[in-house]
């Protein structure tokens, strides 16, 4: 899976532990998710999402076919 | 980059640091005792390292205002259990039953280790049958 929360992220400004804070988990759990290393629970992608006031589908792609 | 701290300065490295540091005094502790024939002193040493280390480590996050571990810590650690006990499983099926049948036909003699070993193993894994079982039961 995909996604473009490195990019949002810098958009905002972001560093990755102040992203961490505001939703609650490490930054290496951030780091992890930009590198495609750690897909996130479905709870955590609800959080990422409504802290980038878009969908889930907006920052991760399942690359489904 | 800026590693998140709590209110404490308490950041997720310094977690780490202070757990392994006290647990890693109390097994130094432990061999020195025995080295220099302090028993009893490297005992004492050593239940106070793995005691105050194993509460820190337990404690800090329920205490700690910023999370010091998360979803993904979680995750690693099921990894990691999962896969010392397919290692543990495998080479317990793939030996120990041949080692038995040698014992018996008098090729070898299991040495006392190697049967603390087989009955150490033995009992993780009916551990871990039960805490599976308690698991599944609570979810």
């Amino acid at each position: 899976m995909q996604n473009n929360l490195s990019k949002r992220r810098q958009e905002e400004g972001l560093s990755q532990g102040e992203l961490a804070e505001a939703v609650g988990v490490t930054r290496q759990t951030i780091n992890a998710i930009e590198r495609d290393r750690y897909n996130p629970s479905l709870e955590l992608a609800f959080k990422l999402a409504a802290y980038f006031d878009c969908s889930i589908e907006d920052i991760f792609d399942p690359q489904i076919e | 980059m800026s590693e998140t701290r709590t209110e404490s300065g308490f950041t997720r490295q310094t977690y780490r640091r202070v757990v392994y540091g006290v647990v890693g005094i109390g097994i130094l502790g432990l061999l020195v005792g025995i080295a220099l024939e302090h028993h009893l002193l490297g005992t004492v040493v050593y239940l106070l390292g793995a005691w105050i280390g194993g509460g820190i480590a337990f404690l800090a996050p329920r205490w700690s205002d910023t999370p010091l571990q998360d979803e993904r810590d979680y995750e690693l650690h099921n990894r990691a259990s999962g896969l010392a006990m397919g290692i543990t499983m495998a080479l317990g099926l793939s030996i120990v039953p041949a080692l038995y049948v040698l014992d018996a036909g008098g090729y070898m003699t299991i040495s006392g280790t190697i049967g603390g070993g087989i009955l150490v193993a033995s009992a993780l894994f009916l551990l871990y049958g039960v805490c599976l079982g308690i698991v599944q039961r609570r979810s």
